[in-house]
């Protein structure tokens, strides 16, 4: 068969199983249903936090993506198969993975659409801010489906029939809900839990999915946690793979096992690889640098030698006029407030990353960019109390090379992508005359 | 068939077992071009497994297998491209339709046949756009066939193309079949229906235990047998058994309800002896009936085991 008739007829094979699923209410609800139940659910117990559901969001996804690939994948594959569906597939002159790779493929697609409705609705819904690196949020997702996928096909090939798929699914499901991070958050979880979880891809699902969120540097950093869910994904998806049963009638046997162990091995080597160096220390509760900065610290700060704020650097508007604040720095004070990144969970690293904003438009010579020095002293004012700014600003000044820095924000449309150290600087002189401000010592 | 024909499939001594099971043993048979091939057997008999063999879903512990000269093992893709199956126990997705069946089955071959033209064939047309679990057992089967076709294959396989079905449906289906013989391709016919097998089938393979125990026309098949023709009759008064013995061409005789059941050598000498009996006895027929040898008196005559019209054997 010549490479062109394959790939028509895998791409008719991958269109028709799409539409297939979505004539299919069950596949509907498990695939989407469920996804929307668990963000509504998720949403019902954080609304409270401002705003809500951001730190959830790497949970949630990971649940949805886990739940379509573990259960998902596997049911479809097996309820075909026993019907006997894949028995004629077989007498098709394909390559045998070829049509499981559409199968796949199929999957990816379903699990892909359902997560980005559940961005969408939390978005519409809890005014929760989309992904801060939205390029790296599909990175993320491939390496996690990729993974889970893998995990998938390995339950398909050991489960004999769908309720077997069921039993195995929440073998890999509930602990990883509870205490592999995915449900639960490490942070609140038993030191020996945390270290379990280690072992477990849903720990590194999260990793990947939540920093595309909050973490400044997006996946920068996240290299471990992308080879694990290499590792863990290829492992079973190779032996699920290799064990793939055509027909229902088929049992497996003592081997089938031994290869179940060898793919749970790959999880053993991750768990000793991130023991090994050191990344299943137990995570506390993120700890509240900018609070051991005193008053007389901050009385000691000096303003002298800041430029104005009409020179070159760290240009800063005059205060808005009500009702006269200008159009274009309206539409960033919109988009600033939906920006993921400065609503860390930290709200030092939160402050430090608005203020890397204003840095970054005045170094780059941005048109615009007196007036986002002032929509970013504004945000401040409006988020947070007078005395807790005070005490981040002060930090930021003492120790600027705490915490991390954003070196580019294209979701802004501040593109340029400048060096780090020029970042902390600046966010040190916008600092100091937000600190200036607030505490009366420069004129506004 | 022609002893100089080239055999479209080939099968030379194919063994295979499942672990301790000898599922076939030694089975070797040809099918020659525009027959119908009849592989007849009980559940069990290793039917199912000769014809996956055959289309290359498992490897014969022993045994060669050749479709239009392509070795099954050596070359399974190439070898299926020659081949149109339908499968005992297979199936379709529910909401898939026909019309899309076909397609998606048509898309993976360099020459199908035309998906319209098999939907008309096969008297699909009306429910080309309704979902497989709404099709009834008859049309079920009629897509398999149909799909069996899409390949425009000159030899096919059905195994068990009429398990399950109704009469009605039945027959229409043995009209395709028939139909498709006439059409010129090769048909392996695999079945535990024995009217199935003498109407449809050339050539019959009796398959007991893992072997071929028998491979002949059905005509040649029944004519080989010892069993004989008999008659069953019931009269007004009683018949006296000693009257009956002495009937020309009677092998044997026995009571049956309120009459006899008599077997003969020659049917027509030993009625019309008969009638004589009772025309001189003053006594009168209620009823007779005349009874052929059968394929199943072949089997009976051949196993030792009576024949059980019972569901089709399982996947092994």
């Amino acid at each position: 068969m010549s490479a062109g008739k394959l790939l028509s007829g895998l791409a008719q094979h991958f269109l028709l199983s799409l539409k297939l699923n979505f004539r299919s209410t069950q596949a509907l609800v498990y695939g989407y249903f469920v996804p929307i139940f668990f963000l509504v659910a998720f949403g019902s117990v954080f609304r409270g936090e401002i705003p809500p559901l951001l730190h959830q969001m790497g949970q949630l996804l990971t649940i949805s993506i886990l739940g379509g690939a573990c259960f998902g994948l596997p049911t479809a594959l097996v309820a075909e198969r026993e019907r006997g569906v894949w028995r004629r597939y077989r007498l098709l002159p394909v390559p045998t993975g070829s049509l499981i790779a559409s199968t796949l493929l199929v999957r990816l697609i379903i699990v892909g659409s359902a997560a980005a409705i559940q961005i969408l609705l939390a978005r519409l819904v809890y005014q929760t801010p989309l992904p801060g690196h939205s390029g790296q949020i599909f990175l993320a997702f491939i390496f996690v489906s990729f993974a889970f996928l893998g995990l998938g096909l390995l339950v398909a090939a050991l489960a004999n029939d769908v309720p077997a798929v069921q039993a195995l699914g929440q073998c890999l499901f509930l602990p990883m809900i509870m205490i592999g991070g995915v449900g639960v958050p490490l942070a609140v979880l038993p030191d020996w839990a945390q270290r379990v979880a280690g072992f477990m891809p849903g720990r590194y699902a999260v990793d990947l999915l939540q920093r595309c969120f909050t973490d400044p540097n997006g996946l920068q950093g996240a290299t471990f946690s992308m080879i694990a869910l290499v590792v863990i994904g290829t492992a079973a998806g190779g032996i699920g793979l290799k064990l793939f049963r055509w027909e229902s009638g088929r049992r497996v046997n003592r081997s089938t096992f031994a290869w179940m162990g060898i793919a749970l091995l790959a999880w053993v080597a991750v768990g000793l690889a991130a023991t090994a160096t050191g990344r299943l220390d137990p995570v506390q509760p993120d700890a509240v640098a900018y609070e051991s900065i005193t008053e007389e610290q901050i009385d000691q700060i000096t303003y002298e030698g800041l430029p104005g704020d009409n020179e070159l650097v760290t240009r800063l508007s005059p205060p808005f006029k009500p009702d006269k604040t200008p159009e274009r720095a309206r539409a960033f004070a919109h988009q600033l407030k939906t920006w993921s990144l400065g609503y860390a969970e930290d709200p030092g690293q939160a402050v430090r990353n608005l203020l890397s904003v204003a840095a970054i438009a005045d170094i780059g010579a941005d048109l615009r960019e007196a007036e986002i020095g002032r929509v970013v002293f504004d945000e401040l004012r409006a988020r947070y109390e007078h005395d807790q700014l005070c005490h981040i600003l002060a930090w930021v000044i003492l120790r600027p090379s705490d915490g991390q820095v954003i070196t580019r924000v294209p979701e802004l449309r501040l593109r340029r992508n400048l060096s780090e150290s020029m970042v902390r600087e600046r966010s040190v002189l916008y600092a100091k005359k937000y600190l200036g401000r607030l505490l009366r010592k420069l004129p506004d | 068939m022609p002893p100089t024909a080239t055999a479209s499939v080939r099968v030379s001594h194919l063994a295979k077992n499942y672990g301790p099971v000898e599922a076939v043993r030694d089975v070797s048979f040809e099918l020659f071009p525009g027959e119908i091939f009849g592989l007849l057997g009980q559940n069990g008999a290793g039917k199912t497994t000769t014809i996956e063999c055959l289309l290359g879903l498992r490897s014969p512990d022993v045994g060669t297998i050749t479709i239009q000269e392509i070795d099954i093992q050596a070359d399974p893709a190439r070898a299926r491209q020659r081949v149109g199956a339908q499968l005992q126990s297979a199936a379709l997705q529910d909401k898939i339709t026909p019309q899309e069946a076909l397609q998606l089955f048509a898309s993976f071959y360099p020459k199908p046949a035309d998906t319209d033209s098999l939907l008309t064939q096969f008297g699909l047309t009306d429910k080309a756009r309704a979902p497989f679990d709404s099709l009834s057992g008859g049309q079920k089967q009629r897509l398999f066939l149909a799909l069996a076709l899409i390949n425009d294959p000159e030899i096919l396989i059905l195994d068990e193309p009429t398990a399950g079905l109704d009469p009605q449906a039945r027959r229409e289906l043995h009209r395709i079949i028939a139909g498709l013989k006439s059409a010129g391709r090769t048909v392996l016919l695999c079945t535990h229906n024995l009217e199935e097998a003498s109407t449809l089938c050339n050539r019959i393979g009796i398959l007991h235990q893992g072997r071929i125990i028998a491979s002949a026309t059905p005509a040649e098949l029944i004519a080989k047998a010892h069993a004989h023709p008999w008659i069953s009759f019931r009269t007004a008064r009683p018949l006296d058994s000693a009257r009956l013995a002495v009937l020309p061409n009677v092998t044997s005789h026995k009571p049956e309800g309120n009459g006899w059941q008599v077997e003969t050598t020659e049917i027509n000498r030993t009625i019309s002896s008969l009638a004589r009996i009772l025309e001189a006895d003053k006594n009168e027929m209620l009823d007779l009936q005349i009874h052929q040898p059968t394929l199943e008196d072949v089997f009976i005559e051949l196993t030792g085991q009576a024949w059980s019209e019972d569901k089709p054997e399982e996947t092994s």
